[in-house]
């Protein structure tokens, strides 16, 4: 992990042409990495079908039937 | 304090109606409290005296009542457009933004009847859930300035809770609504995901904003609800399903429902006091018949993971370009939240939305088949000061604080599910603790009924706070 803030910081310098504003920004951006071990946790729970446009049908699906 | 100001929205509603006052004397009461509580809890960025007086005038002059919120005057977080009026979402950026549309909430309550005198204070960009704001000065708890109104809706709770506004609108990405209301001792609901139009609203999260509104009861928010709900074509994310008489559900009689307070993650961490005060208010529905169970959630840490990131990668998204081009002129937090979500990668904000359907699903299937209703600390711990929460001026921890904020209401946001906040007691600060219902998809009903139930037998929501006194 040790190399984290200087990668995402160049991959947000490259990708979104912006560069830290402040030594807040570099801060939080090197706390990224528990939200890293929190996805790794998670690993293996998605799955193959699972797609975004789910969800507004799995709203209507979880509704009371008689609300 | 003036009374007439002192009245809740369906008690002024009523008075018109029944020609017992006039709309402008409820604007001028208002505008009494104001004066005398503003300058201490900061909660106004604008208001329109001329235009507010010359559409209580037209209300008094109307014939008949042109709507349920006829001649009821508003002021709302200072995010929802209207065409032709500056809207600064707090921001310095948009400080002088004039809109040429007008938000469907608020162009709906205008068809029931109510009219806008002023925009409110909020957390830059509705971005933070404390109600610090470096723009217009943070907005102070009409309980003690001291403490935090929560945010990001922070004018709408206190200016509500300090008896100079009926009722406001706010938003609800994370907790906006639900966390001014608990700090603030009002009540506030966050509807289902799709439920309220969001055209004119200021966007912050594609997935996560929601409308609703933050009032004295949950009768004021009923009538509020059913106003504003409904499919908006301008917004087709908004859901084509019928409107219920909200406020016809409210019987008195929760007898038979079924609530459960979540023994899983929103109790991490909570305070005694505010524990104790939840489990309390739980003992009055109880009392009223209701059957309360404690229930341990599925999922909450895959929950908690993909909901902390949804947002924040589109809100990162929607600000990059003044992230690039103006960094200086967003509070230093702010910027620093908004940079450092850029580096989370787009296959992690595909994973969160791609779970969120299965999540819900599953979810819904395994905690409503036990309960209708799941209760929690709206804040699971005692309010915090503005100074201890200063995301730019704190001492160490307080990002911790500042995050802690929040992290029982950013669930209900990601599994899009309607969630309520009422004023259920006192911390031992004096501040207020806010109790928080959740109930599966579109049943707000169910919300408010538990919620009004819950305030016939109790007072905490019509209590004042010190700011009211004369």
């Amino acid at each position: 992990m040790d190399d984290l803030l200087p990668a995402t910081e160049a991959a947000i310098l490259r990708w979104h042409g912006i560069a830290a504003p402040n030594d807040a920004a570099s801060r939080l951006t090197a706390e990224l990495a528990p939200l890293i071990a929190a996805f790794a946790a998670l690993r293996g729970t998605q799955g193959f079908e699972d797609e975004p446009a789910s969800f507004e049908a799995a709203l209507r699906a979880t509704m009371d039937p008689a609300p | 304090m003036t009374d007439l100001a002192a009245l809740s929205l369906a008690e002024a509603a009523s008075a018109l109606r029944a020609g017992t006052t006039t709309s402008r004397k409820l604007l001028d009461a208002c505008r009494a409290n104001r004066a005398r509580a503003n300058p201490e809890v900061n909660a106004v960025i604008w208001t329109d005296d001329a235009g507010a007086e010359a559409a209580a005038e037209a209300a008094d002059r109307a014939p008949a009542p042109g709507g349920p919120l006829h001649g009821i005057p508003l002021a709302h977080k200072d995010m929802f457009y209207m065409a032709g009026r500056a809207c600064s979402c707090g921001s310095a950026i948009r400080r002088d933004f004039v809109p040429d549309v007008t938000a469907t909430a608020i162009a709906r309550l205008g068809a029931a009847g109510a009219y806008v005198w002023g925009g409110l204070n909020m957390a830059e960009f509705a971005l933070n859930p404390t109600g610090h704001n470096r723009h217009f000065g943070d907005c102070r708890n009409p309980w003690n300035p001291d403490f935090i109104t929560g945010g990001s809706s922070s004018g709408s709770g206190a200016s509500v809770a300090a008896r100079f506004n009926y009722a406001a609108l706010g938003s609800d990405t994370g907790g906006s609504i639900r966390l001014p209301a608990s700090a603030c001792g009002v009540t506030g609901i966050k509807p289902t995901q799709t439920r309220v139009s969001r055209f004119g609203a200021m966007p912050l999260s594609f997935s996560c904003d929601n409308v609703g509104p933050l009032a004295r009861t949950a009768r004021d928010c009923a009538i509020l609800l059913r106003a504003i709900a409904g499919h908006d074509p301008k917004d087709p994310t908004s859901a084509d399903l019928p409107v219920p008489d909200y406020e016809a559900a409210l019987t008195g009689d929760p007898r038979g429902v079924r609530i459960g307070l979540a023994e899983t993650y929103f109790l991490d961490g909570a305070d005694a006091a505010v524990v104790a005060a939840v489990e309390a208010a739980l003992a009055v529905l109880a009392g009223r018949g209701a059957i309360v169970t404690r229930i341990k959630l599925p999922l909450m840490d895959a929950v908690a993971a993909y909901g902390g990131i949804v947002s924040r990668v589109e809100a990162s998204t929607i600000h990059a370009r003044w992230l690039r081009e103006r960094p200086g002129d967003y509070a230093t937090h702010l910027s620093a939240r908004l940079y450092a979500g850029l580096g989370i990668p787009a296959p992690y904000y595909i994973e969160a939305l791609g779970r969120r359907g299965p999540i819900l699903r599953q979810f819904g299937a395994e905690v409503f088949g036990q309960v209708d209703l799941v209760a929690t600390p709206t804040i699971r711990t005692v309010l915090p000061t503005r100074a201890a929460t200063d995301m730019d001026s704190g001492p160490p921890g307080t990002e911790t604080r500042f995050m802690a904020v929040s992290a029982n209401t950013r669930p209900f946001n990601y599994l899009g599910l309607p969630a309520i906040s009422l004023p259920c007691g006192f911390d031992p600060n004096g501040l207020p603790i806010g109790l928080q219902l959740a109930a599966r998809p579109f049943a707000e009903a169910r919300l408010l009924a538990a919620a009004d139930a819950y305030q016939r037998d109790t007072d905490w929501h019509a209590r004042l706070p010190p700011v009211t006194a004369p």
